[in-house]
């Protein structure tokens, strides 16, 4: 039988990173929890085996004094980075020290860390690339979106990701990335959430594509199988929901309106502006016209991982 | 779509025998989960698809077939046809000829070339209604899932020739004949005869189809197409599945082999049927 591990958690102030430390706390086969949020605790439990500390992962320095510090003193097996910078507006060079540079550091500091022996990092389904000539199924060796016009909010996540794939297997490190779909789900940086907050919600006429949403509680499930597990590589984790962009909108309570694509952008701009909404058409664009599912063969044949929670929708 | 599938049930039901529309009821589809398909095809839509093409098949075009009991009731296989008529009419008579000449039914999944997704509410409809974009990711995901293709191997070239090279194949491009033999796919040719006199052709445009991608537009010189008749001619499966194994996919010169072969197929179905026509409304 295998001894409980012990696992951090990044991101743990974000709503994947608290489910994923609730779970972990009633998960048997886990003995402590170091949850380590952005800034404050959050709404994280009480427990006697779950530490919480603040950490700002943008700074190198605090990095290595949180895994040489706490994560040793706690015999730490596994990180579970879970954070990620939520809001596509921003852009600085300290939200891409948040994102990307983050992720070096847990990476070459896990690498000579004495207990840490896995890195599960969770990227997301928008560094893939859509387009027209572009299979609708997407698996993991799908073209990556390397578009250098790309917002940085794609291109930090784009970076990341290839940032960890680059070091798989040449440590003893494992090293496992989990693309998962879009979480629909307040706080977690969605932008279909953000979208669909509008009464109306304005899409290109004449295009319907095929989405694939995820819920907080499939994203933390698919983390913790991770976790669990020995495999290494990257994985696609997409949720219960598979349907068209028009039927999302109706799901969500909200009333479509085909419009002229061209004007979306701008429009969309102008709500932003006003709003201060984070939804930005222009980042949207290929997924509003072109269909992108993820195939999770692979996660459900190596991870055992099969989404089991549905959206609820509104106006179910 | 402008519409939800209720509507599109709605219209069915008005519109369609309820015979055919509790066979249709059994349609081999595979749900992700909200009635589509991950590809976006919609049960609802495919007998609303069945409703508006049935007239163009039943009177219009008075489609004949010969052959459909080749096409495949289950399990993974390839339809191949030639492509012609300047407009896919050609693909939405064998979309309707297999769902009626299958039970339980199946779609035809068209692979589209790759414009076909970007044009509006066309590329939309055309999911709906079973089409995918045209890349072997798509092919090989339905192949894996027993999907039937429906593939026109001359592509843009064959639909858009011209009135004096009618019924002359254009080379077939050969990734279809990969593609079956490394899913262990058989390959059923069928000849379209008809659609080339559909719509005479006048010339091309590039720069029409510029906007939209499409590598050549077709300029008709009637505006829509005659009522001319089609006949559709199924031919044997050919039993890539069976002759050649999954590995000698990347054996570049059996596949051309196989393909010219399937090329063959076709072209003898269509020189048959040609000959076998009394005329081209008769």
């Amino acid at each position: 039988m295998k001894r409980p591990v012990n696992v951090m958690v990044t991101g743990a102030d974000a709503p994947v990173g608290e489910r994923l430390v609730r779970d972990l706390l009633d998960d048997s086969r886990v003995d402590q929890v170091l949850a380590v949020p952005w800034k404050e605790a959050g709404h994280l439990p009480k427990d006697d085996r779950l530490t919480v500390i603040p950490v700002d992962l943008s700074s190198s320095r605090r990095v290595h004094e949180l895994l040489f510090g706490k994560a040793r003193d706690l015999d730490i097996d596994i990180i579970a980075h879970t954070q990620l910078h939520r809001t596509a507006r921003d852009e600085s060079a300290q939200v891409h020290r948040y994102n990307v540079e983050a992720v070096r550091s847990l990476l070459s500091l896990s690498e000579r860390h004495p207990s840490v022996r896995r890195l599960v990092m969770r990227s997301d389904a928008a560094v893939y690339q859509i387009q027209r000539d572009l299979p609708v199924l997407i698996a993991e060796h799908h073209p990556l979106n390397m578009t250098g016009s790309a917002p940085q909010w794609i291109r930090d996540r784009v970076e990341a990701d290839v940032t960890a794939c680059t070091r798989m297997g040449m440590t003893p490190l494992q090293i496992v990335v989990l693309r998962t779909a879009e979480v629909l789900a307040p706080g977690t940086g969605s932008q279909l959430y953000d979208y669909l907050e509008s009464a109306i919600c304005l899409r290109p006429a004449g295009f319907d594509p095929m989405l694939n949403l995820l819920t907080i509680q499939d994203c933390a499930a698919a983390i913790q199988k991770a976790v669990h597990n020995d495999a290494q590589g990257v994985f696609n984790i997409p949720g219960v929901d598979t349907l068209p962009l028009t039927a999302a909108i109706r799901a969500w309570g909200r009333i479509g309106i085909p419009f002229a694509s061209s004007l979306l952008s701008p429009l969309y701009h102008l709500r932003s502006r006003i709003t201060g909404g984070d939804f930005r058409y222009g980042m949207n664009r290929r997924r509003f016209h072109y269909s992108g599912v993820l195939d999770g063969t692979r996660a459900r044949e190596v991870l055992s991982y099969v989404p089991c929670h549905p959206i609820e929708w509104p106006t179910d | 779509m402008p519409f939800p599938p209720a509507i599109a049930r709605a219209l069915a039901q008005a519109g369609l025998p309820e015979e055919e529309r509790l066979r249709l009821a059994g349609l081999h589809f595979q749900d992700a989960g909200h009635g589509y398909d991950a590809f976006g095809m919609h049960p609802d839509f495919v007998a609303l698809g069945s409703l508006i093409a049935g007239p163009l098949y039943d009177h219009y075009f008075r489609v004949q077939s010969t052959g459909h009991e080749h096409i495949p009731q289950h399990g993974p296989a390839i339809l191949v046809a030639n492509h012609s008529g300047n407009i896919p009419i050609d693909g939405m008579m064998i979309w309707l000829d297999v769902l009626r000449h299958t039970n339980p039914p199946r779609v035809a999944r068209a692979v589209a070339d790759h414009f076909v997704p970007s044009l509006p509410f066309i590329g939309t409809l055309f999911a709906r209604n079973g089409m995918v974009g045209g890349s072997r990711g798509n092919a090989r995901a339905l192949l894996e899932s027993g999907e039937l293709l429906m593939i026109f191997p001359e592509g843009t070239p064959g639909i858009v020739k011209p009135w004096s090279e009618r019924y002359k194949l254009r080379p077939f491009r050969v990734g279809f004949v990969e593609m079956a033999i490394r899913h262990s796919a058989p390959v059923v040719p069928c000849a379209v005869v008809g659609a080339e006199e559909q719509m005479p052709q006048l010339t091309t445009s590039h720069r029409l189809g510029k906007p939209f991608g499409i590598p050549e537009v077709p300029i008709p010189a009637v505006p829509i197409p005659l009522p001319v008749r089609y006949h559709l001619h199924w031919g044997p499966p050919i039993p890539l599945d069976r002759e050649t194994t999954p590995d000698q996919a990347d054996d570049s010169a059996i596949v051309h082999q196989a393909a010219a072969r399937i090329q063959d197929a076709v072209q003898g179905l269509v020189d048959k049927g040609l000959k076998q026509r009394r005329g081209i409304f008769k």
